[in-house]
């Protein structure tokens, strides 16, 4: 290959800007009923600088996004370009307060994608607003402003959320089996759920993903209980070739060296597995004999 | 005869790591059997599958590099300096796959295997170079007991006006990311933080056995033999990341690679890319990622600003911005603390309260094995010339895929 | 013993069964209860009660519960004149909160205190250095209610106008807030609010107004507060409660706290609240360093407890400490108790609440522990001084250590004249034993020695040399438990022989001389029990005293539980 060459050194002439508006012109298009819809969202593309820049901006972008009338394109543009802005904290510190007011009025909007948008940013934030509205809805479906799984979802944001109790009657009683998926990843931050997350990964009439999410909650709570249940799912050989992978990766990644080293019977076991039928099963049994040096 | 190696200066194996920046080497005579005279001639010559790496060589500081270079080494002991550096376009594809070799005539009389180790495009690693990548990332989460919540913790609400909307968000990003580089190498040395190239269409990416897939709801999904399957931050396990877009097409409506480097030739034009590309691709999906206080959640984040990082050094490179002491090449104009030339940067300067955050997680900046700097307690001026551009001392020991250094 | 809460069923004061709140806890009958408080003059003191984090009405509530409530209390606080008990749980949201609402809260109600000072300023512009960022509205119409319009208040404008009212005595902190004060072109309505603030408080150069000495802050309330307890109210540690530490070592409450003084912090890992856990940890490891400057670190153990020993498994609590540069070693342990936290949070008083064995709330606090395990210092609520607390640990360590026998007041002398007094009857017996007429002509020599021929009747009184025995064994007795208590055996080794010598010498004619060996270890032994090497004698510390905010504020003077 041909060694680029040597870059100069000497300041070039100013490159011509990479944006053919202005932010002025940028707004002034965004705004615009007439444009089309994909000029305006290009338009508003470019503006997270502008956003924060005037009283103005900031109203014409809030009205942009919390405006029911407008094209959903536009408004979800508008609130893209605002959440761009506020990467920039200090700068954004005169339109926080403006912006969180505008997100909480849009949280009840009747578009479900700006309600699935703006609830998320509320409860990355940990807005207390958001989480009441998820829980409630959790509690009372006729409430609910998003489906329960993505509720769920979203109050995993905060472990402080209060919502271990609503995810312990959703894992016993789920409406459907997303939302059981997803309580099950909210509580794997519950201490006191380890005895349930035990009972998921060795249930195999459980779905393989929770089981997953079983054993990644048992490494989290009581990692010498999942490193024997790992141990005792690979010489099972009835189980299931997902659940076998999962239990040789975490046998690999957080396994204490000199127990599994020591352990005859477990290496000439994933030995075997390194020639086993299933390409999952024999890609971690070979992570396994590569870290333990087999 | 016998020889000793040195790249960068030492006979340490986390020393044998080079870029396309020179690496300072030495080579000294350890046993002189068989030579007559004073001194010998050695030649240097490197050895590499097709595939793998390659190095050149050069005496000083200055003059084109070559595939060989004979150096006339006193069998006293005495060490002689020489530059070896990673031939551009060549980047290692596996720990040690190139050998220095050093003969006397036709005996070799020394070797040291090394890695060119290149930060490269996320889209275009083999599965080997994902693999190492992915199970140091895992192993450096450790299911959330690990050392990676120090650079969770490093990026908040809390602390995000050390590190945006101001100038130094491209120096504090450059350090914060060779810090964690450091650490992942810490667990294993041949792996390089790859970049997001998010100006194309990057599908080897979002896989399950990569950074992950995501179902309709945001829930990413990692194949079972994937160990980010165990990641967790805050205590909560899993990632939510929700694109707005196809994973097999580039995200809409960000700054293409040349329309941000066309931004401008002053710095301050450049920095502009904080919005549009960098702040747009945290906002293309849903999830940890769009917002400032739960970014450093998804692993993702680190593959995103290092594109952001490699963009930055583009532009640099294009435009020889690398002297902290010409103007067009920073901003020094912020009234913000930690935005400044001079300004030690935080957490790794330690300093708390005030207009600084209450707590500085994670200590000093990691010691680098084949550069010492940016040093422990970098200056926002220390982390521009991170090729030695300049001054040879200021390489950091990283570099991409497709910035040359010369 | 506290009580756990009534939903409690597991001994550790956590795992509570799921469920929603029952009726008489609900959130409304919270806010009426509040309300009722607030309207009755006679029961307005019972509010700060409320604000106890460990108040069975949090019991089992998520963390936004307990801020719609504690707000709610604030606010109650606001609308008539905040006393002094309430003042420390005000001050403690501005210097640690980082929720907007409470601290919106908390400086709308400082504004009722009965007079504005210097004293609080600093608060307030610590708390808008922390919020500024991360301002949102705030409504403060009815229970809680969220802003979804930016036209109402906000922590910010709280803080502000809570500045404004402090007027000239916040000029202390002027400089602070003119480099906070928005600049740039966008934030003109920002800006006058901060001008406004600025004009109210006054020009920089201008004097200050001379403290009012009626108005000045409550004793103890400062930088830090701490409280030194009194001793008649100290509970007997909990020597059996089992911990493991961060290597994952087994060990117990006794084998941590006894022998030494110990700085001890509570924390845990999930905290969200950068200027709690992970400040006071990191503060912890400040005290270790200035621990070791002092030479004192060899002196003094220090200990970091997790809230959520649950999830704080060993590796955790390593990785949390090292991160923040704590020491960890065989006398610097981060801690999980392995029975749960039940006990330590009754033993100690902790404010913490939880739901399930999750912390919903907690307060910054940091104990100094004596070198019998027992509480001699309390830092509480807002951001203690590592130096104050490294002076207070300095202190317990020069504190006399407890007398091994009642005292004896020979006269009306300071603590070194009791403590001399309390050797004589144990050199006394140890005496009277070894001169022990062995025979009548023995009490024939001594009598005639002493002129005292008139005491026939003592002759052959063998009760006094059991009596004398039995002093010895007293003596004996006390010079233990002095042992155990200042960690140094010696003394207690030195008597035990010269007992032995003792009675050795009225036991076996030939070893009759072995009397004078047993007088000397005896009352050698008795006098290093007393006054030991090397131990400078200070004076007794600080008066016992409680603060009003603490009498106001205990469990015993608050409201029943709900």
């Amino acid at each position: 290959m041909t060694p680029k060459k040597k870059a100069a050194r000497e300041p070039a002439a100013e490159a011509k800007p990479a944006r053919k508006r202005t932010g002025k012109q940028s707004m002034t298009l965004a705004k615009s009923a007439k444009a089309s819809v994909e000029d305006r969202v290009a338009a508003i593309a470019e503006l997270p600088r502008e956003v924060c820049g005037s009283d103005a901006n900031l109203e014409a972008v809030l009205a942009l996004l919390s405006d029911a009338s407008q094209p959903l394109d536009v408004r979800l543009a508008a609130l893209q370009a605002l959440q761009a802005a506020s990467f920039s904290v200090v700068a954004f510190e005169p339109c926080r307060g403006a912006y969180t007011a505008t997100l909480r009025k849009v949280a009840t909007d009747p578009d479900p994608e700006l309600r699935q948008r703006v609830l998320g940013i509320l409860m990355r934030e940990k807005d207390g607003f958001a989480q009441k509205k998820l829980l409630d809805g959790l509690r009372d479906p006729k409430k609910a402003l998003l489906p329960p799984e993505k509720a769920l979802q979203l109050l995993s944001y905060d472990v402080h959320s209060d919502a271990y109790p609503v995810a312990r009657e959703i894992v016993a009683d789920p409406p459907n089996p997303t939302a059981r998926r997803e309580a099950l990843r909210l509580l794997a931050a519950d201490a006191d759920s380890a005895p349930l997350f035990a009972k998921v990964l060795r249930d195999k009439d459980e779905l393989a993903e929770n089981r997953q999410i079983a054993a990644a909650a048992l490494q989290s709570l009581r990692p010498e209980a999942l490193q024997e249940h790992a141990r005792e799912i690979v010489f099972d050989a009835s189980e299931y070739p997902e659940i076998q992978a999962t239990s040789l990766t975490a046998l690999t990644q957080f396994g204490d060296a000199e127990a599994v080293l020591g352990d005859d019977a477990l290496m000439k076991r994933v030995d075997t597995m390194s020639g086993g039928a299933s390409i999952k099963v024999k890609q971690s049994a070979k992570r396994f004999l590569n870290k333990y040096g087999a | 005869m016998n020889v000793e190696l040195q790249i960068n200066n030492s006979t340490a194996p986390g020393a044998r790591y080079v870029s396309w920046a020179p690496s300072p080497c030495r080579i000294r005579v350890t046993n002189p059997a068989g030579a007559t005279g004073t001194t010998a001639t050695i030649r240097l010559t490197s050895v590499s599958a097709a595939s793998a790496g390659a190095v050149s060589f050069r005496r000083g500081t200055t003059g084109a590099f070559a595939t060989s270079l004979s150096l006339t080494v006193p069998v006293n002991g005495a060490s002689v300096p020489f530059f070896v550096a990673g031939r551009f376009g060549r980047p290692s594809i596996n720990d040690g796959d190139v050998t220095i070799e050093a003969r006397f005539g036709t005996a070799l009389v020394g070797s040291v295997r090394v890695m060119v180790r290149i930060r490269k495009n996320a889209n275009a690693l083999t599965p080997g170079e994902r693999d190492r990548f992915v199970a140091a990332f895992a192993r450096l989460n450790n299911q959330g007991a690990g050392r990676f919540v120090d650079f969770r913790d490093m990026h908040t609400q809390v602390s995000s006006p050390q590190a945006h909307g101001a100038p130094g968000f491209l120096p504090w990003h450059r350090a914060y990311l060779l810090d964690l580089e450091r650490e992942l190498q810490a667990i294993d040395r041949s792996v390089a933080l790859p970049y997001w190239r998010f100006d194309q269409a990057s599908p080897n990416i979002f896989t399950r056995d990569f950074m992950g897939v995501s179902d309709a709801l945001g829930t990413v999904q990692f194949s079972s033999g994937n160990p980010l399957q165990f990641w967790r931050t805050d205590g909560v396990a899993g990632i939510n990341r929700r694109p707005f877009f196809p994973t097999n097409t580039a995200p809409p409506g960000l700054l293409t690679e040349a329309q941000t480097l066309a931004l401008g030739s002053l710095f301050r034009q450049f920095e502009t890319m904080e919005g549009n590309p960098h702040g747009s691709a945290h906002t293309s999906f849903g999830g940890s990622i769009s917002s400032v206080p739960t970014a450093a959640k998804d692993p993702l984040f680190f593959l995103l600003h290092a594109n952001v990082d490699r963009l930055w050094a583009k532009w640099q490179r294009q435009l020889g911005r690398f002297d902290p002491t010409v103007a067009a090449s920073y901003d020094n104009s912020s009234t913000r603390v930690g935005h400044r030339l001079a300004d030690t940067m935080w957490p790794w300067n330690g300093v708390t309260g005030g207009t600084r955050p209450p707590t500085a997680p994670g200590g000093t900046l990691a010691a680098g094995t084949n550069a010492s700097a940016p040093g422990p307690s970098p200056r926002v001026a220390d982390c521009l010339d991170f090729q030695g551009s300049i001054l040879p001392l200021s390489r950091m020991g990283f570099d991409y895929d497709d910035v040359p250094f010369a | 013993m506290r009580n756990a809460s009534s939903t409690s069923t597991a001994p550790d004061g956590g795992g509570s069964v799921p469920g929603p709140p029952a009726a008489a806890r609900s959130e409304e009958a919270f806010a009426a209860r509040v309300d009722a408080l607030a309207g009755d003059p006679g029961r307005r003191g019972e509010l700060a009660a409320l604000l106890r984090e460990d108040h069975p009405a949090y019991d089992q509530l998520g963390t936004a519960t307990t801020v719609r409530m504690r707000g709610w209390v604030l606010l109650a606080l606001a609308r008539g004149e905040l006393s002094d008990s309430a003042l420390i749980f005000v001050l403690e949201e501005l210097d640690t909160g980082t929720d907007a609402y409470l601290v919106a809260a908390a400086a709308r109600a400082l504004r009722s205190y009965r007079a504005p000072g210097p004293e609080l300023a600093p608060f307030l512009a610590r708390a808008l250095e922390h919020v500024r960022f991360r301002d949102e509205p705030v409504c403060f119409d009815g229970y809680g209610e969220y802003a979804v319009s930016g036209a109402g208040t906000s922590p910010v404008r709280e803080l502000l106008a809570t500045l404004a009212w402090l007027g000239p005595h916040a000029r202390g902190v002027r400089a602070e807030l003119e480099a906070m004060c928005p600049t740039g072109a966008f934030s003109r309505k920002q800006r006058a609010e901060w001008t406004r603030t600025l004009d109210a408080i006054g020009g920089a150069g201008e004097d200050e107004p001379a403290e009012d000495a009626c108005c000045a802050l409550p004793e103890g309330i400062g930088r830090t507060v701490w409280r030194a307890l009194d001793p008649r109210r100290v509970r007997e540690p909990p020597w059996e409660v089992a911990f493991q530490d961060h290597a994952g070592a087994p060990v117990t409450f006794r084998e941590l706290f006894e022998g030494k003084p110990t700085v001890v912090v509570f924390f845990y890992t999930r905290c969200d609240n950068p200027l709690k856990c992970s400040l006071t940890v990191t503060k912890l490891a400040r005290v270790q360093a200035l621990l070791e400057e002092r030479g004192l670190a060899d002196a003094v153990n220090t200990a970091a407890i997790t809230y959520d020993p649950a999830f704080d498994l060993p590796e955790r609590l390593r990785g949390y400490g090292e991160a923040r540069g704590v020491r960890l070693d065989g006398r610097n342990r981060m801690l999980r108790a392995v029975d749960g936290i039940g006990t330590l949070r009754a033993h100690f008083d902790l404010g913490v609440n939880f739901t399930g064995s999750l912390v919903n709330r907690h307060r910054v606090e940091a104990y100094v522990l004596d070198a019998r395990g027992r509480v001699a210092a309390l830092f509480e609520r807002l951001h203690w001084d590592e130096h104050e607390v490294v002076e207070r640990v300095a202190e317990v360590l020069e504190e006399p250590r407890e007398p091994a026998a009642p005292p004896v007041r020979l006269a009306a002398a300071g603590s070194g004249g009791r403590r001399a007094a309390s050797t004589v009857p144990g050199a006394l017996a140890a005496v009277a034993l070894a001169l022990f007429p062995k025979c009548p002509m023995c009490w024939a020599a001594y009598l005639s020695m002493l002129g005292i021929a008139g005491l026939e009747p003592l002759t052959h009184a063998s009760w006094v040399l059991a009596v004398l025995a039995a002093a010895l064994v007293v003596n004996l007795g006390s010079v233990w438990l002095r042992g155990r208590a200042t960690g140094s055996m010696a003394a207690f080794y030195v008597v035990g022989i010269g007992a032995i010598a003792l009675a050795a010498s009225r036991l076996v004619p030939a070893w009759a001389d072995a009397s004078w060996v047993g007088i000397a270890l005896t009352t050698g032994g008795t006098l290093l029990s007393t006054f030991g090497f090397g131990r400078r004698r200070g004076a007794a510390p600080g008066a016992w005293r409680r603060r009003a905010h603490d009498r106001a504020a205990s469990p015993e003077a608050s409201a029943a539980p709900a």
